[in-house]
């Protein structure tokens, strides 16, 4: 990793992203009326968009990819990069350059000249059997020098892991300029809600391209095709969700290459909901309710045994998340009274949960639907707004429960997931022109849509999928 | 002409045999022609009266089978009527407790049938939190049932939070509709007795 100094002026930064512009006015506005009782925000939440030490994003220039090329095969992969280094947030991505103006042998001078400071090239080498390689370089422009050099193998362009293929070398990128993580090779699995009432599960690719449908099976005769609150096994490679499909929520798993499904068995009466990975991608945590009773259980689904009981009472404990390092967890409760959920923490072995939800005696609110970032520091949820009773995202930095900023503001936003970078947050959104899912930069508040004009809820990110999860493998 | 001799010799010897029997006793006095018609006509009314009654009393078989069946499908329309519930909320309202009353008491005279509870709830909240509340109503619904001491073993409940609502609309009446409890026979369907007949 290298630093430079940005080239740009802070003020250019700061006034080119609208949503910055509307936070300093929204803030403005706030000041204004600071005598009124804040009755439409939450307790202690900075509404509108602060942020600290946020960096300001280098820029990135794309010279025209090259190659052995009869079906456009460079300029596809060349637009897929393009795409995905704007979608990771962490570059300002140049405008794209025709061929014909550029040299095929880099001009540094002329990258620098249009204040590039790292610029990407790629060579589409053509293989045995339609497999080709996708040659990809990362320049440091300042000093004039190739800093890393990929070999991507692709599939056939008609592959439907074609594009996942080239998301990989997308991420590369980030990973050599930054040491950090891309989401380009990701996935968002969600429960999509039809006319009739069936809820089937579906899966996007995080750049909005190849939807379809995950869960096919109809349920048996007394069933309800309903499935919801899917989660990611650590590895991408299997997903967990609640189904009715016998007419009772119980736990199962999907393994995602060959539709598999396997169940969580019942250990006692009850609704069996809100199913999570542990991060040893063997043990299944999840709330069985009912009896009067409500628990957070766990089950090892690959060793098929060992039901475990974390918390029990009267009270519902729901939604239960693991911290990444897997000593702590993260769930929703109503254990301060009926009607108000609430985010604690708690150790994993159990033990005295915390609050960390932004509640006060006089003002409980209504917080649930945690999430715990990738890189521990933070965890987000969705609170309603008391008087408009819509939802809106929030998230709390760990340790510190001063610290709580509102992402949303707009319509209604619900079921929060983080992205592998612990910096892109995916939810379910209402606007005025419909539904779909969204997806914010925490850092600059930007946001774009995923998917759009479908009853979209639920979403979870994945984590970044590996080549071989990729190839089927 | 001669077809006629076979019968003219039976009523010859027939006579003859008469004769060598003299010795058996008098036959009773034929009864009196005028009587036969009376005691014809009696047993015509008699057979009409017998019949009239039998069709009586079907009719009133069949008007208290219909009345039965009119009752029991009274008592399963009672079991199955939703009942509702405040926003955010799992207690029971007064109009929801007379329903229950009701069920109470077909459930005791009804003692083969079982029920699965579900509770539901309108879309506003959390989904997953939803899911809970629906929980919280179809309990708080087999606590009321407890009390009345119903066996815990004819009922099952679960929920189904915000996903199967009544009435697909975003408005207070629709959410008003869609915050409620369902009452699925799942047993003993054809056993329901009215209440009290039990």
């Amino acid at each position: 990793m290298r630093l430079h100094t940005p080239r740009n002026t802070m003020t250019t930064r700061i006034f080119s992203s609208p949503l910055l512009v509307l936070a300093t006015l929204s803030l403005a506005v706030t000041g204004l009326h600071a005598q009124e009782p804040p009755v439409d925000t939450f307790p202690g939440v900075s509404l509108g968009l602060l942020y600290e030490g946020r960096q300001l994003a280098p820029t990135i220039g794309i010279q025209p990819f090259v190659g052995d090329d009869p079906g456009g095969l460079a300029s596809r992969a060349e637009n897929i990069v393009a795409r995905d280094l704007r979608y990771s947030s962490r570059f300002r991505v140049l405008d794209s350059i025709p061929a014909s103006v550029v040299r095929e042998q880099v001009d540094y001078a002329l990258w620098d000249q249009i204040n590039a400071t790292w610029l990407v090239s790629g060579r589409i080498e053509a293989g045995s059997g339609g497999r080709s390689t996708l040659v990809l370089e990362v320049h440091d422009v300042v000093y004039r020098e190739v800093v890393q050099t990929g070999r991507f193998p692709l599939p056939e362009p008609s592959d439907p892991d074609f594009r996942m293929a080239v998301h990989l070398a997308s991420d590369a990128v980030v990973q050599w300029v930054f040491d950090e993580p891309g989401i380009a090779a990701t996935r968002i699995v969600f429960a999509r809600r039809m006319d009739d009432g069936s809820q089937d599960l579906w899966v996007v690719d995080s750049d909005g391209e190849n939807l379809r449908r995950l869960t096919m099976e109809r349920p048996d005769e007394d069933g309800y095709a309903i499935n919801m609150s899917p989660a990611w096994s650590p590895d991408g490679t299997r997903v967990a969700y609640t189904s009715y499909r016998t007419g009772m929520p119980r736990i199962y798993e999907l393994e995602v290459a060959t539709g598999r499904v396997r169940s969580v068995p019942t250990i006692r009466g009850g609704d069996y909901i809100t199913p999570r990975y542990h991060p040893d991608g063997e043990r299944l945590f999840f709330a069985v309710n009912g009896g009067g009773r409500s628990g957070i259980y766990s089950y090892n689904i690959v060793r098929d045994c060992c039901f475990e009981n974390l918390t029990e009472g009267r009270f519902e404990d729901l939604s239960p998340v693991f911290s990444p390092d897997g000593r702590q967890l993260v769930f929703n409760s109503n254990r301060l009274g009926v009607g108000t959920p609430q985010i604690y923490v708690m150790p994993a072995g159990g033990g005295q949960p915390s609050l960390i939800s932004p509640y006060l005696f006089s003002r409980p609110g209504y917080y649930t639907s945690p999430d715990w970032s990738p890189r521990g520091n933070r965890i987000a949820y969705h609170g309603r707004v008391e008087r408009r009773g819509v939802h809106q995202i929030l998230v709390s930095e760990v340790g510190n429960r001063s610290r709580i900023v509102q992402l949303t503001d707009e319509g209604v936003n619900e079921d929060p997931s983080w992205a592998p970078d612990g910096r892109h947050i995916v939810f379910s959104g209402e606007r005025g022109w419909g539904r779909g899912l969204f997806i914010v930069d925490t850092q600059t508040g930007a946001t774009r849509t995923l998917v759009s004009g479908m009853r979209a809820r639920f979403p979870a990110w994945s984590p970044t999928l590996t080549p071989a999860v990729v190839d089927g493998g | 002409m001669y077809r006629r001799l076979p019968v003219v010799a039976f009523l010859l010897i027939a006579v003859t045999v008469g004769a060598c029997r003299r010795e058996s006793p008098e036959p009773p006095p034929p009864p009196p022609p005028v009587q036969q018609t009376d005691d014809d006509e009696a047993a015509r009314l008699e057979a009409q009266r017998i019949a009239d009654s039998i069709a009586a009393v079907r009719a009133a078989e069949e008007a208290a089978q219909r009345q039965r069946e009119a009752a029991a499908a009274a008592a399963r329309a009672i079991l199955e009527q939703r009942v509702h519930f405040d926003f955010d909320e799992s207690r029971i309202r007064t109009d929801a407790e007379q329903v229950l009353r009701q069920k109470v008491e077909v459930l005791r005279s009804s003692p083969d049938v079982r029920l699965r509870i579900e509770g539901h709830t309108d879309e506003r909240g959390s989904a997953e939190y939803n899911q809970a509340l629906g929980s919280r109503r179809a309990q708080a619904i087999l606590d009321y049932f407890l009390e009345y001491g119903l066996s815990e073993s004819r009922f099952v409940i679960t929920s189904f939070g915000e996903e199967r609502p009544l009435v697909n609309r975003s408005d207070e009446e629709a959410w008003a509709q869609n915050r409620r409890a369902e009452f699925i026979i799942t047993a003993g369907a054809d056993q329901i007795n009215p209440p009290g007949s039990n």
